[in-house]
């Protein structure tokens, strides 16, 4: 068991480094496609007045005039020695960039990812034990309506209502503790949708089973019912669900950083997206790659934790014993 | 992902132009009605916030001095060895006075004694060396660039003693004083152009002699300037020479348009940058400070290349700038505040003359002009001759928010006596790909630059001398080869200002230049408590002279 969990980890983590590496040459492909870049765009602002000749020799004495195979193995090596370079657009180190950027999304996606949860667990929570007459039914339809509604509209009405109506925050002041609960909020409600959707579908599933019957025939109250029991077996699915939203807090705080003015990796991106920012746009997709690879690893490690039936069987992948077959397909980026 | 980037822009202007509404009622008991206090006596101290819709890219003082966002921070951080106003008025600054040799290639600048950098450094002779020197060459294989319109005919500076420079050039070039005054030549500590372009474009570590220092800054977010106290080498002409009242100013950037109207509307900020024109005359109304100041430069309009059919007939440039009605488009799309153009270079220029009467509004005349030229009108109105359509491509200019609606409008007036005019918006980096001057798909270039000297105009004219060739006329133009030498070539201004009113008159009749408006490319909206800013020759605003009444 013990050798089986470590070759499956082995296994895992070269496909991760091979999706990295993969990501970053498409990233730099897909680039440098696009026309233009940041330091030819900076010299042909109109303010400027430089020649189109003058403009060819200040690039050709930065090497950007080589072919395009010889930039992109000069950036891998720079790469792999743990060298992001400087950007392009600001001339100033990569890492520092990041660095300056970084804390910011944590404490977005973190919070967006509590509300979810909140959210998600509440919703569960009524789509069991709320009464028909006060609309359950209603609540139901909860998820489907957050899932329609994209965050940055969200996120303008959050703004236009508690920022300028309510004045419950300061619009200009994005970082502060009450901005960020509403950005939270906003980036936190879609999110929430899809893992109260599988939660909802689990939970009916589970309080059909004898065990819930006879839990309830033993008197237990709805809330201890659904904590001590229902929620631990259904919850397995929304595990997995809960990793592939990475991806969804990763793309939804990009918007929701820029509906909030947080200077966040979102805000990074944004800008180097808009100037063809090269280096800043590779390390920025390798760590999102790292990030979703890594938490879809993570979730896979915790399977067994979680259901004691989760047996690594011959071709090393997690599969939960019993468990609904497609949300184990849908485990992670790396299945081959 | 990349997908989702775009929408959220639109929908998000959409939603927060249907917002205010609600906004504005609940403004208008707060910030917006309350009546400014009469000026008393300057009160100290004070922090105002200033909205922005980007802070630029690089720090690197040369590679971001012009930027029209970071030209901002930039004129409240470092000082200029000259000052010129909004009408181009030259008056002395850190340079308290100069000579210049008959012909006008040898300059002398005695500078103001005792000046120092915030890092120090005194802002001596040799310092002044320094930053010419950067400012003419940059330092290219580090990504440092050249100051785009300093004059390429610099030779060499030299420092005499500690407050006398000695500038020489290779050819006659009147333009070098007024020069010192544009954004981009601002003087930065020699300590801080040493360094390599990484370390440069550390904005906090950056060095100038200016009345504010950066406190703090983040990339992509906001700049801190606090004042500095000991400053006091302020330009006499701006009536204050010791240090800022203010204690502070914040330039935070928020890219929704409607977002930085609302802070300012709502008592969050102080300055709103670049509002929509259309919303000005109700600001004004609600009590806000609207300032439209012009730069120095050429005016909003089209440079036109001859070498592309049907251009390279005169006729038809000239039947181009008769059916331009210019009062139209200040009345559609902009406000009172914008003016009617009268030239190719803006009215406060010194140097501009008025030639309104060659860009009047005659629609008659153009299809008269078409016909002549057998454009002939063929179904739905349009001209066509030799089987091809009498068409005309525009190129929105991203740098000026307003020109995709300036390009409709014209459209429409060129439509009604047989032009198809198409219209193409790309975004900033695609325009500098694809859109250039005289390029065989651009038949009209959207000009807006500014310049401080009306020389410059030498030299777009042809491509001598390295020059941009705006209307594709390389040497073929005789008379336009004579008016750019004699004009690059003038020792005075009393020798080039003739010179300069008939190269006017001739641009404008040859159809060569198709000017729309006098350009206001940075517009204020602004907390009626706060009084006294002063704007340059370029149209940016100086908080340095401003004051914040607590009531």
């Amino acid at each position: 068991m013990r050798n089986a969990y470590r070759a499956y980890a082995a296994k895992r983590l070269v496909q991760a480094v091979v999706v990295i590496l993969l990501a970053y040459v498409l990233t730099f492909v897909v680039v440098s496609i696009l026309p233009g870049d940041p330091i030819t765009s900076v010299l042909r602002d109109p303010q400027n007045g430089f020649t189109e000749a003058e403009i060819q020799e200040i690039v050709a004495a930065q090497g950007l005039d080589k072919p395009i195979p010889v930039q992109l193995w000069t950036s891998l090596c720079h790469f792999l020695t743990g060298d992001l370079g400087l950007s392009m657009r600001s001339s100033r180190p990569v890492a520092t960039l990041i660095a300056e950027v970084l804390p910011s999304t944590l404490v977005l996606a973190s919070a967006g990812l509590a509300v979810a949860l909140l959210l998600a667990a509440a919703l569960g929570y009524g789509s069991q034990f709320l009464p028909k007459r006060f609309g359950q039914g209603f609540l139901r339809g909860f998820p489907a309506l957050f899932l329609s509604v994209p965050n940055f509209v969200i996120g303008l009405v959050l703004i236009h209502l508690f920022g300028f109506q309510f004045g419950f925050f300061r619009v200009l002041d994005p970082d502060s503790v009450r901005a960020t609960f509403f950005a939270a909020i906003a980036l936190g409600i879609p999110v929430s949708a899809q893992i109260a959707e599988v939660l909802i579908a689990n939970l009916d599933h589970e309080s059909r089973q004898e065990y819930a019957a006879v839990a309830r025939g033993r008197g237990l109250g709805p809330t201890r019912l659904f904590v001590r029991h229902l929620l631990k077996p259904s919850s397995l699915p929304v595990v997995t669900v809960i990793a592939l939203t990475i991806g969804e807090l990763l793309g939804g705080s990009l918007i929701t950083e820029t509906v909030f003015g947080r200077t966040g990796i979102g805000s990074l991106v944004q800008r180097s997206a808009t100037s063809h920012d090269l280096p800043v746009l590779q390390a920025v997709v390798s760590l999102a790659a790292v990030v979703f690879v890594l938490v879809n690893l993570i979730a896979d490690l915790v399977y067994p934790l979680l259901d004691p039936r989760v047996k690594l069987i011959g071709d090393h992948r997690p599969r939960p014993a019993g468990a609904d077959e497609s949300a184990a397909d849908t485990s992670g980026a790396v299945t081959p | 992902m990349t997908e989702r980037l775009s929408p959220p822009s639109l929908s998000r202007r959409h939603l927060l132009i249907a917002t205010p509404a609600a906004a504005t009622a609940a403004l208008a008991t707060t910030a917006g009605l309350r009546p400014a206090r009469g000026a008393g006596s300057p009160n100290d101290g004070g922090d105002i916030t200033f909205l922005i819709d980007s802070l630029g890219g690089t720090w690197i003082p040369n590679n971001s001095a012009i930027s029209s966002f970071q030209g901002h921070i930039w004129g409240h951080v470092t000082d200029k060895l000259i000052y010129v106003d909004a009408d181009g008025k030259i008056s002395p600054w850190i340079a308290e006075r100069w000579e210049q040799n008959d012909t006008a290639t040898a300059f002398t600048l005695h500078l103001k004694q005792g000046v120092t950098f915030s890092d120090g450094t005194p802002l001596d002779a040799p310092a002044v060396v320094a930053n010419l020197d950067i400012w003419y060459a940059g330092r290219r294989n580090e990504g440092i660039n050249p100051i785009g319109l300093f004059p390429k005919t610099y030779d060499h500076a030299e420092a005499v003693d500690a407050a006398t420079v000695k500038v020489f050039f290779k050819v006659p070039t009147l333009g070098f004083i007024p020069t010192l005054g544009y954004h981009g030549s601002i003087l930065i500590s020699p300590k801080t152009i040493a360094r390599p372009a990484a370390r440069q474009a550390n904005l906090g570590k950056t060095s100038g002699s200016g009345p504010y220092l950066v406190d703090s800054w983040k990339e992509g977010d906001f700049v801190r300037l606090v004042r500095r106290k000991d400053y006091n080498w302020g330009p006499p002409a701006v009536g204050h020479t010791g240090p800022a009242f203010l204690d502070s100013i914040t330039y935070k950037l928020v890219a929704e348009q409607s977002l930085r109207v609302s802070a300012v509307q709502s008592g969050q900020a102080d300055i709103g940058y670049s509002p929509p024109p259309l919303e000005l005359q109700s600001l004004k109304e609600a009590g806000f400070t609207v300032a439209t100041p012009r730069y120095l430069g050429f005016v909003n309009g089209w440079a036109i290349n001859t070498k592309l059919a049907p251009f390279d007939d005169v006729r038809v440039r000239q039947a181009l700038q008769a059916a331009i009605n210019r009062q139209e488009i200040i009345d559609t799309v902009y406000t009172p505040d914008w003016k009617l153009a009268e030239s190719f270079i803006q009215s406060n220029v010194p140097g501009a003359t008025d030639h309104r009467e060659l860009l009047a509004y005659d629609p008659a005349r153009a299809e008269k002009l078409l016909d002549a030229a057998g454009w002939t009108k063929g179904a739905g109105g349009i001209r066509w001759k030799d089987g091809k359509p009498l068409s005309l491509t525009l190129h929105a200019n991203p740098y000026l928010a307003t020109s995709k609606a300036v390009g409709e409008l014209s459209a429409q007036q060129l439509g009604r006596i047989g032009w198809k005019v198409a219209i193409r918006a790309y975004d900033v980096v695609t325009f500098g790909e694809k859109v250039r001057f005289n390029s065989p798909t651009v038949p009209a270039y959207e000009v807006t630059r500014s310049f401080i000297d009306a020389g410059t105009v030498a030299s777009i004219l042809t491509d001598a001398n390295n020059g941009e060739d705006w209307f594709g006329l390389g040497e073929s133009d005789p008379k336009i080869n004579e008016l750019r030498d004699r004009i690059a070539g003038a020792g005075s201004a009393r020798v080039r200002d003739p010179l300069l009113d008939e190269l006017q008159k001739y641009v404008l009749e040859q159809g060569y230049f198709i000017p729309l408006t006098q350009i206001v490319q940075r517009i204020y909206v602004q907390n009626p408590k706060l009084k006294g800013e002063v704007y340059n020759g370029i149209a940016y605003a100086s908080y340095y002279t401003a004051t914040k009444s607590t009531a």
